[in-house]
C-alpha cells in the first residue's frame, strides 16, 4: 500500500518548502486592487491583486492596516510589501501585506482625486469657507513633530518676525502608526484651547508617501471643522495635499507659513517710525502756523495803533495849521485895512493933490520955498497939475501982517 | 496718560491721533495734549517691540490623549 499523506500535511510541507524560497519572503508585488473587503469584525483586508493574466489573494492584518493612509479602491494600482505563502487551512496561496502603498502618479491620484471630487462637493474647499487671519495673534497652535525641522524653522521665523506671539506646540508624529490619530488630537486640542488664535500644521518636505498622511480624509474634516483659522504648510512648494485645500490658507514650506501667520516687526518699525514722522511734521507745522498768524496779528495791531496816532496827529496839525492861516489872514486884512486909511489919510494930505484943484508949488533949485521967502530976481518954478513954469520973481508983496506964518 | 491694552491697541490709537492732529479745526491746546499722548505711546510700541522675547508651550499631552478616545 502506497504512503500517504493528509491534507494538512500536504499544506504543511507545502508551506514550509516555500518558506524556505527566499524571494518569496520580501516581495513588492505590483498589482490591480479587486474584491477589496474590510472585514467589519476584525478590521483586516481582504483583496485580490490582479494583472492582465494572473491573481492572488491577499491579505493584510489590521495592525498595518491602521498604517495606511488611504483608503485602498478597486481598480487602484499599488505595491504590495509582504510575504507570500500557503494559508494551511484552505491550501491557498496567499499575500500576506504589509505595507500597501498606490503605485505610480496614477494610483495615488485616483485616491486623491475621489477625495478631492468628495469634499469639493460638500464644499469644504469654497472660497467663501476661508477666513482671514488675525492681523496681530498673541497665541498661534502648532501641530507638527516636536523634533521636526519645520518645528526649528516656525520658531526661528515667528522669534524674528512677531516675538510678541506665543507658541502652543502640539506635538505630533507625522509619519507612522499614529500619524493620523495623533494629529487629530493635535488639531482638536488647539481647537478646543482658547489661546490659540489659529492653528498652524505643518511638516517639512518628504517623500510622497511621508507626505500622504496629510490626504487623510479625517484630518481634512477636523481642519474644516475647527473654530479657528487653520494654516497648513507640508513638505515643499509643489506638494499639495488634500489639507491645503481645506485649510484657510496653505503655505508652500513651514518658514512661508510662519511668515504668513505674523506681521514683521520691521514693517511695524518703520510703520510707527513714519506715524512718528508725520506727527512730529504735523505739530511742528501747527506751531509754525500760530506763530505766524500771532506775528502777523501783533505787527497789524502796532500798524493799525500807529495809524490811528498818525491820524491824529494829522488832524491836529491840520488844526493848527487853518488856525495860523486864519489869525495871518485876520492880521493880514488889519494891515491892509490900516494901510487902506492910512493911504487915504495920506492921499488927503498930498500937496500935489491940492495941484488938480488949480493951487501951484513954487520951488526954488528943487526946494519949496513959500512966497514970503522971495526976492525979487529970482529964479523960481511954479509947478502945477499937468505943467510947470520957470518964472523969475519980479516984487514982493507982502499982502496980509501975521506974526505966525512970517516966522 | 493711560497705556493701551496691547500693542494694537496703541498703533490704533496712534493712527486716530494722527487723523485729529492733521484736523486743522482741533485747537492748539487740544493738539498739544494729544501730541503728548502720541509721543508716550510711540516710546510704548517701540518698548514691547523691543523687550518682546517668542513664548514657546506645548499643550498637554493628557488632553490630546483624551481626544484620541473620543476618535
Amino acid at each position: 500500500m502506497a504512503e500517504f499523506i493528509n491534507v494538512t500535511t500536504l499544506n504543511r510541507l507545502a508551506r514550509d518548502v516555500l518558506a524556505q524560497c527566499e524571494p518569496l519572503s520580501h516581495l513588492i508585488v505590483c498589482g490591480e486592487i479587486s474584491g477589496f473587503t474590510r472585514h467589519y469584525k476584525s478590521g483586516h483586508l481582504y483583496f485580490t491583486l490582479k494583472d492582465e493574466t494572473s491573481s492572488v489573494k491577499s491579505v493584510m492584518f489590521r495592525g498595518q492596516a491602521r498604517l495606511l493612509s488611504f483608503e485602498p479602491q478597486n481598480g487602484m494600482l499599488v505595491l504590495a510589501y509582504g510575504h507570500a505563502t500557503i494559508y494551511e487551512r484552505d491550501g491557498a496561496f496567499q499575500l500576506y501585506v504589509d505595507y500597501l502603498r498606490p503605485f505610480g502618479a496614477g494610483a495615488a491620484q485616483m485616491a486623491f482625486d475621489a477625495l478631492y471630487k468628495k469634499l469639493e462637493g460638500e464644499g469644504l474647499f469654497a472660497p467663501q469657507r476661508k477666513r482671514p487671519l488675525p492681523p496681530f495673534p498673541r497665541c498661534i497652535g502648532v501641530v507638527t513633530s516636536k523634533t521636526g525641522a519645520a518645528w526649528q524653522d516656525v520658531q526661528n521665523v515667528i522669534a524674528r518676525r512677531w516675538p510678541m506671539t506665543r507658541l502652543l506646540l502640539a506635538p505630533v508624529n507625522v509619519q507612522g502608526v499614529e500619524a493620523e490619530r495623533s494629529i487629530l488630537a493635535g488639531i482638536r486640542a488647539l481647537d478646543r484651547d482658547e489661546r490659540p488664535e489659529l492653528i498652524l500644521i505643518t511638516r517639512g518636505g518628504g517623500s510622497k508617501e511621508d507626505l500622504w498622511i496629510f490626504n487623510s480624509e479625517r484630518i481634512a474634516r477636523a481642519a474644516a471643522a475647527c473654530r479657528k483659522p487653520v494654516v497648513s504648510a507640508v513638505g515643499h512648494e509643489i506638494d499639495t495635499t488634500i489639507l491645503d485645500y481645506v485649510a484657510d490658507l496653505r503655505a508652500p514650506t513651514p518658514s512661508a507659513a510662519a511668515e504668513l501667520c505674523v506681521p514683521d516687526q520691521r514693517e511695524l518699525r518703520q510703520k510707527i517710525f513714519i506715524l512718528q514722522e508725520n506727527i512730529q511734521k504735523n505739530i511742528q507745522n501747527r506751531l509754525q502756523i500760530c506763530y505766524n498768524i500771532f506775528s502777523m496779528t501783533s505787527v497789524q495791531k502796532t500798524a493799525q495803533r500807529q495809524h490811528l496816532l498818525l491820524q491824529r496827529r494829522q488832524g491836529e496839525l491840520t488844526q493848527t495849521q487853518s488856525a495860523l492861516y486864519a489869525a495871518q489872514h485876520r492880521r493880514w486884512a488889519q494891515a491892509q485895512n490900516a494901510l487902506r486909511s492910512a493911504a487915504a489919510v495920506a492921499e488927503s494930505l498930498n500937496p500935489y493933490g491940492v495941484l488938480a484943484r488949480g493951487y501951484t508949488i513954487a520951488t526954488r533949485k528943487g526946494r519949496v520955498v513959500s512966497v514970503e521967502q522971495l526976492q525979487p530976481g529970482q529964479t523960481i518954478v511954479l509947478q502945477g497939475a499937468r505943467a510947470q513954469a520957470d518964472c523969475t520973481v519980479q516984487r514982493v508983496e507982502m499982502t496980509e501982517t501975521q506974526g505966525d506964518t512970517t516966522e | 496718560m493711560k497705556q493701551p491694552k496691547s500693542f494694537e491697541e496703541g498703533m490704533q490709537r496712534l493712527q486716530e491721533l494722527l487723523t485729529v492732529l492733521q484736523d486743522e479745526t482741533t485747537p492748539l491746546a487740544q493738539s498739544v495734549k494729544l501730541y503728548a499722548e502720541a509721543a508716550s505711546l510711540i516710546s510704548y510700541c517701540k518698548e514691547t517691540l523691543d523687550t518682546a522675547k517668542l513664548q514657546i508651550e506645548e499643550i498637554d499631552a493628557g488632553l490630546a490623549a483624551k481626544t484620541e478616545e473620543t476618535l
